[in-house]
């Protein structure tokens, strides 16, 4: 009865309604974006495999004919990609930025999967319109609005001590702050709700995320209440909560990320592809016995296959491109192990900055964040060694590779 | 909490200090409102009015002295006190965007009480709003109308005890006898009304003992039912409020 009273009162104020539209539509928006940027890239995953095999078709008509394992490896190109999970739609994450399809041959591979990873400085900059960054974001700001005058609004209109004298105490105020809360939580998740329904997202996941984002709310409207339990006017207290949103979610989170990274330096990864460009180009100048010698080290298995006589050939050229991943997998580790660390101080710093925190934890749940895209890494280089497992008998035995043997080579498996 | 007793003052105030910003707003206040009494208190701006409005409804804690409302401590048992106390303000501010009906609902809600629409309609035609106002949103009510609503919602929580803070201020002459009239009716239910104004003609029409309060202590009472020099008391109560 009470809380029917409140919620017909708060209706009929006048920002009240457009406020909550205004809410539900942003949300609206980017799920629907996010869910149409989902499906592109389920397209262009799904349009891969048909121009792969395509593509196989062409090569091994080529390729057969003269039966060279090293061309074969050397010019088919092997389809990876990383589906986006069923909640990726609300938080792109690193979608946005790195790559979901990656095409890789059997040669050095720490610069195939290195080379794309340039940024999308465009996207970098402005960062994705996605329902995470609605509710991490803008959401806030409309609790802001709708709690910032909660006691002193009805100071100024000169009701409080009328309210306080009809029976009006803290529960008042959690009555309506709960209800607030409660109209803007379901304007921003319902969207979401719908989304997670149409992409098929496990019901678990969906509600954990729905959860943390009611936690993130209600921190805001804590902050609220007790910006507005410091007596002051609206206007006052609507300055204060704004300026407490640039600091929470700006301000504090751009010199955490700055902090971080000057704390744990990490080389860019087009440095990696340098490096091992470098060493695998080296290898056209050193001495063949010196070349084959360390990859044997490393593979005994092909030591007594027969020799290198001529002046190229495939086994030597398959060598030095193995020798250049192995020359970076120091910088390879230190790289990811950067990376995981500035990850980790990452998840510690959302601790203490709720929207931080909030946007961490919906890149989690979405396998949008940095753990997931390491792990489509790390699944591409172990379908790198099956490939390259493959390939070696062909080229160290000096087999014939015929067109029937295209069928025999391993196949992307989205699990690896 | 202890029960009121019928036998005893509505409002009873004895010895109350106050003290404000460092200064003493009230100075050893002795005041009673008996049951079915309405008392005025006269008195300039800073005389302490307002404040001994506020600690009788609990939002003030003495400096020392006790307040009780119908025998209830107003600092220890506020939130009671609160219950036995309608309060019109100077300016009785409702919520625009409901009806009069709606109005009184929800303030009487946050006491848990729910009147019916015919207990409504009982106390709107004590208090004199018309009926085919009520209906209405508030946002065009004038003071007076404004104020009928305030006092119905006081006829239906049944409070002893009525505060009224400068009630006829901004009425004109014809709203301002209504609210009189309407006022006499209350004293004729047996409500204790302590009435805190500036209009001495208003207070001396319904009142039964006019308090002049200045300084924080009150320096006269007269009861305009008997001989009382209304002139005599509108110059000292000009003096007083000059300081």
């Amino acid at each position: 009865m009470r809380l029917g009273q409140e919620l017909r009162l708060f209706l009929r104020q006048r920002l009240a309604v457009p406020t909550l539209v205004l809410l539900a539509l942003l949300s609206t928006v980017s799920v629907a974006t996010g869910l149409w940027e989902v499906r592109r890239q389920t397209e262009t995953i799904a349009r891969i495999q048909p121009l792969q095999a395509e593509e196989e078709k062409a090569v091994s008509a080529w390729v057969s004919r003269e039966g060279d394992a090293g061309n074969a490896a050397y010019y088919t190109f092997h389809a990876t990609w990383d589906p986006p999970a069923a909640l990726a739609f609300a938080a792109l994450g690193q979608r946005d930025v790195a790559p979901y399809v990656l095409r890789v041959r059997a040669l050095a591979l720490e610069s195939q999967i290195h080379e794309g990873e340039a940024y999308n400085a465009e996207l970098a900059l402005s960062g994705r319109f996605d329902w995470a960054f609605v509710a991490t974001f803008l959401a806030p700001l409309i609790l802001i609005v709708l709690l910032h005058d909660l006691v002193s609004g009805e100071r100024e209109a000169g009701r409080l001590q009328a309210l306080q004298a009809a029976g009006g105490s803290t529960g008042l105020w959690l009555r309506r702050a709960g209800l607030r809360l409660g109209l803007a939580f379901v304007a921003l998740g319902a969207p979401f709700a719908a989304g997670a329904w149409i992409s098929g997202a496990a019901a678990g996941v969906s509600l954990a995320a729905l959860g943390a984002t009611a936690l993130y709310l209600a921190f805001w409207a804590l902050v609220c209440l007790g910006v507005g339990a410091l007596g002051r006017s609206s206007v006052a207290n609507g300055a204060l909560l704004a300026a407490t949103w640039v600091a929470l979610t700006l301000v504090l989170p751009a010199l955490a990320h700055l902090l971080i990274n000057s704390t744990i330096p990490v080389r860019q990864g087009v440095e990696l592809t340098l490096a091992q460009r470098e060493a695998v180009h080296a290898g056209w100048d050193k001495p063949k016995d010196a070349t084959l010698n360390a990859f044997f080290a490393a593979h005994p298995e092909w030591r007594d296959t027969p020799p290198v006589l001529t002046g190229f050939h495939w086994k030597w050229y398959y060598a030095f491109q193995h020798l250049g991943d192995l020359s970076v997998a120091d910088q390879v580790a230190a790289y990811r192990r950067g990376l995981e660390a500035r990850d980790a101080w990452t998840a510690r710093a959302g601790w203490f900055l709720p929207a931080v925190g909030l946007q961490t934890t919906l890149h989690r749940m979405a396998e949008t964040d940095l753990a997931a895209q390491l792990a489509y890494q790390d699944r591409i280089r172990a379908f790198h060694e099956r490939l390259r497992r493959f390939y070696y008998p062909y080229i160290f035995n000096e087999t014939p590779f015929r067109e029937g043997d295209f069928a025999k080579a391993p196949r992307w498996a989205e699990d690896g | 909490m202890p029960a009121p007793c019928s036998s005893s003052p509505a409002i009873e105030i004895r010895d109350l200090c106050v003290n404000r910003g460092g200064a003493q707003v009230l100075k050893n206040l002795q005041l009673t409102v008996n049951p079915g009494e309405v008392y005025a208190l006269l008195g300039g701006n800073g005389a302490g009015k307002s404040t001994t409005l506020a600690v009788l409804m609990g939002f003030l804690r003495p400096t020392s002295g006790t307040a009780r409302v119908t025998g209830l401590d107003t600092a220890s048992e506020a939130a009671a006190v609160r219950g036995r106390i309608g309060y019109l303000p100077e300016t009785v501010a409702l919520y625009e965007t409901l009806s009069a009906y709606e109005n009184i609902a929800y303030f009487l809600g946050l006491s848990g009480a729910r009147p019916t629409r015919s207990e409504m309609d009982a106390a709107l035609d004590a208090a004199g709003l018309q009926a085919e106002a009520r209906t209405r949103r508030t946002a065009g009510f004038s003071k007076g109308m404004r104020q009928k609503v305030a006092i119905a919602m006081a006829l239906l929580r049944e409070a002893p005890v009525l505060l009224l803070d400068e009630p006829t201020t901004g009425l004109d002459p014809v709203a301002a006898a209504d609210f009189n009239r309407l006022v006499s009716g209350l004293r004729e239910r047996g409500t204790a009304i302590l009435m805190v104004t500036h209009d001495l003609l208003g207070a001396a029409d319904c009142a039964d003992r006019i308090g002049l309060l200045a300084g924080g202590v009150i320096v006269e009472e007269a009861r305009p039912r008997g001989e009382v020099d209304l002139l005599g008391l509108h110059r000292r109560l000009g003096e007083a409020a000059t300081g």
